[in-house]
């Protein structure tokens, strides 16, 4: 099985000894079919340790999309879709692939943050509060609590914390796309999934939501997929360079920036791909 | 190193391919400050000397160019991995040979002091044979990096251990004359100036194959020893 | 770029700004066309019945005399069509469409039903009425009542209410789907707090054009024998005695306002012409009124959504 390298990033800012990493998920054989029979994840074994950030990175197509998405089955909203292969999750030892796991479990476990911002067009206490309900929280004074907790998480609370019924349209990109990962963290995921979460957004906006990615990362696991690789490079603590389809890559951060192994690796990172 | 040349932005190719070239080419003018300070030294030739100081600005500010191409591509490509290693290698190897074109100048400075002087008998021929031994050193060197030839690199850095012996000789002979002769102590302080020199270009052409490791293999070889080299990067027992 | 180029293409665009200008005017020509027409037509009727309307031609019976005839009896009846119409089709017409929207399999079945539902739209309205004759009057005995005009106006208007709301539910990006499901929603959880809430505007929408139409619809209405001169209102929903909400004017015979003109208007004497013009008016002044507030809803709604 892989053998998780040491998180440099932790240790240099601690300054203290690295403590043995623990795994969050493992990723088994993992294979992944659309419904048009095209094989779009092959054979993939990959770890993700806690409380790190993994990056994803590749070509457009590489799957790395794909990839994320099976972490919270939002494959299964489409029909004829298949997946070969486990993902397991630590310390339970659940395979959220698991044809018996029911899908909203998962969901319910793992959090998701698209690309573009869609926050509902409902007010921002509602957006953040949907997770809560759905789960069938009802007291009114818990709901705010965690209302106000998830939206300090997501360094959203000082801006909004007086209107919290404008609706949720009314913020800019950045501050919507802050919103909804507050929404995504107010119901205490384990793992936080990031699909390209600042491709719609400024470069302020941008340097926001990866300093609060840094910040997050104390409390969840992270996976991010991104094109930006500058971005992966400075958010991430380990990571996987994926092309057609296949895991080329996976490592330490700084190691794969400054030394891949792989030529595919270095080829695309070097911008010499293509 | 083919995959240089394949980058999608042509520019980002030229760029990177006209530092390289830059390095060479300041490695070149260096080598020839080196060569002509040395016959100045050997043969008494003041305007050989004096023309060789003022050569000296030339060095200087190719330093200063290559260091400003290399900023601007840093800020601009954000280089990564093997990109990133050569522009670290270069910005660290034109230090070296700016410094390399210092000694050479200092060389020339004595051999115009040594103009004047009376000439011994063998005809400055110790340091002559120090000098060619370095020379050949900064030209593998040079060599090495243009190939981006880490065995070479290394043979070269083995060299430097070889001149330093060299030099200790050098130094016991001179030493001896001095001795021998308390009048030549003036001169011979010159003598010993330019062999101390000499060794330093030694040092600095050993470094410059330090920085050919790290481009090649990513790993900072600086202040490790040449057995632990030889076996974690060249991937064979030393000694062999 | 030099001075003949410039000219040249000077030149090319006053060419094609004529070409410009004629279909703008063709297009002003057409559409006053319409408007003019259809203004003609309303200060007709209006020039024609203006003078009868007023309280009493709303609260009188119809009266073989022109001058005490009035709708009282029509228009309730229209309402109470109406209500049913609206009670019955709404649900129907915004469950089926979810399911085929939401729940159902994308194989060739649905394929059919879906084509099927839009046909159903074009069939003409008398077919719906010789359906409602057999079904609705005969078959399952509810007489020629308001209970069988309300449901047969409500099949007419069942495939645009299915169109309207799947178009709105269709019209909720799938971005706002997935981050539902990706908070842990159900399936039902998001078509309830999210796909439906936000479809409101287009469904209500489609739900008050559909009954615009159904307002006006004639033919099916007289297939299930709508009378044509009832001088009395259904009995009142409301009673004095347990059990306090009565249905039976659901069973009671009934005339509406189309029919009530139909009437008028094949009548020899003059003033009854000014009735069925007077009537008239109401009717479109209610339509328009209909369309009115359906823009209206829609305008509120959408201010609140934006995509």
């Amino acid at each position: 099985m892989l053998n998780i390298p040491k998180a440099n990033l932790s240790t240099r800012n601690s300054g203290s000894s690295p403590e043995p990493t623990h795994l969050k998920a493992e990723v088994q054989q993992l294979n992944f079919y659309y419904s048009n029979g095209f094989h779009a994840l092959k054979n993939i074994n990959l770890a993700l340790a806690e409380h790190q950030a993994t990056a994803l990175i590749g070509p457009s197509g590489c799957g790395k999309s794909t990839f994320l998405r099976c972490f919270n089955r939002m494959h299964d909203l489409y029909p004829n879709n298949r997946y070969q292969g486990k993902i397991i999750m630590h310390p339970d030892n659940t395979d959220i692939l698991g044809p018996k796991v029911d899908p909203i479990e998962v969901r319910m476990r793992i959090s998701m943050v698209f690309q573009k911002p869609n926050p509902f067009p409902k007010s921002i206490y509602e957006n953040v509060a949907y997770g809560l309900r759905v789960r069938g929280l009802r007291r009114r004074s818990m709901i705010d609590d965690k209302v106000e907790q998830a939206l300090r998480s997501a360094a959203l609370w000082e801006e909004v914390k007086n209107r919290l019924n404008d609706l949720a349209f009314n913020l800019s990109g950045g501050q919507q796309q802050r919103l909804c990962i507050a929404r995504a963290l107010a119901t205490d995921p384990e793992i936080l999934l990031f699909d390209e979460p600042t491709s719609a957004l400024d470069p302020i906006a941008t340097a926001s939501i990866e300093e609060l990615i840094h910040e997050l990362k104390t409390k969840v696991t992270i996976l991010i997929v991104t094109h930006n690789m500058q971005q992966a490079a400075r958010v991430s603590d380990y990571t996987a360079f994926m092309h057609i389809g296949d895991l080329v890559e996976f490592g330490d951060t700084d190691q794969i920036f400054t030394n891949p192994r792989q030529k595919r690796t270095e080829d695309y990172i070097t911008g010499r791909y293509g | 190193m083919d995959p240089m040349y394949t980058h999608i932005s042509q520019q980002y190719n030229a760029e990177l391919e006209d530092i390289r070239s830059k390095v060479l080419q300041m490695g070149g003018l260096v080598e020839q400050q080196i060569d002509q300070a040395l016959q100045a030294l050997v043969k008494g030739d003041v305007a050989l000397g004096e023309a060789v100081i003022m050569d000296d600005t030339k060095v200087n500010s190719m330093e200063v160019a290559i260091d400003e191409e290399c900023s601007q591509i840093i800020a601009r490509r954000q280089p990564a991995a093997s990109d990133l290693r050569l522009v670290m290698a270069v910005i660290k190897t034109i230090t070296d040979l700016e410094r390399i074109g210092d000694e050479a100048e200092k060389i020339a400075r004595m051999a115009v002091r040594l103009a004047g002087e009376e000439r011994p008998k063998n005809n400055y021929a110790e340091i002559h044979a120090l000098g060619m031994h370095v020379r050949t050193m900064v030209h593998n060197a040079l060599d090495a990096f243009a190939r981006v030839d880490i065995e070479a690199a290394f043979n070269v850095a083995r060299e430097d251990r070889k001149v330093d012996e060299q030099y200790e000789a050098v130094i016991r002979q001179l030493i001896t004359v001095m001795m021998e002769d308390p009048r030549t102590i003036s001169r011979v302080l010159n003598v010993i100036w330019a062999a101390r020199a000499l060794e330093r270009i030694g040092d600095h052409a050993s470094n410059l194959c330090e920085y050919i490791v790290y481009l090649v293999k990513g790993k900072d070889v600086r202040h490790t020893s040449l057995e632990q080299v030889e076996k974690e990067i060249l991937g064979r027992p030393s000694g062999s | 770029m030099d001075d003949t180029k410039v000219s040249e293409i000077r030149q090319m665009i006053i060419r094609h700004k004529r070409w410009d200008r004629l279909f703008a005017l063709l297009g002003l020509c057409a559409m006053i066309l319409g408007v003019l027409t259809l203004t003609v037509l309303f200060a007709d009727l209006l020039i024609d019945g203006a003078h009868r309307i007023g309280v009493d031609f709303f609260t009188s019976f119809p009266s073989r005399k022109p001058e005490s005839a009035g709708i009282l009896s029509a228009f309730v009846g229209t309402c109470l069509v109406m209500l049913v119409t609206v009670v019955t089709a709404v649900p129907l017409g915004v469950a089926a469409a979810v399911y085929l929207e939401e729940y159902a399999p994308r194989n060739w079945m649905t394929d059919l039903i879906e084509i099927n539902v839009s046909n159903l739209a074009g069939v003409p309205s008398i077919i719906y009425g010789l359906l409602a004759l057999g079904l609705f009057v005969y078959a399952l005995d509810f007489g020629q009542s308001i209970l069988s005009a309300g449901l047969t106006l409500a099949l007419l208007i069942l495939p645009m209410v299915i169109v309207a709301t799947r178009e709105s539910i269709r019209a909720v990006p799938g971005s706002i789907r997935e981050a539902a499901y990706a908070v842990g929603a159900t399936k039902w959880q998001t078509v309830s707090s999210h796909v439906l809430p936000y479809s409101t505007g287009g469904i209500l929408t489609g739900v008050i054009i559909g009954l615009a139409r159904a307002i006006g619809e004639t033919a099916p209405i007289i297939t299930i024998g709508a009378l044509t001169f009832i001088a009395f209102l259904p009995p009142a929903p409301i009673m004095a005695e347990a059990p306090f909400i009565s249905f039976e004017w659901l069973f009671a015979p009934f005339t509406v306002m189309p029919i009530q003109m139909f009437n008028w208007l094949s009548r020899p004497e003059e003033a009854f012409q000014s009735n069925a013009a007077a009537a008239g008016v109401i009717l479109i002044a209610m339509t328009l009124a209909m369309n009115a507030l359906a823009i209206w809803l829609r305008y509120r709604y959408r201010k609140r959504i934006k995509w």
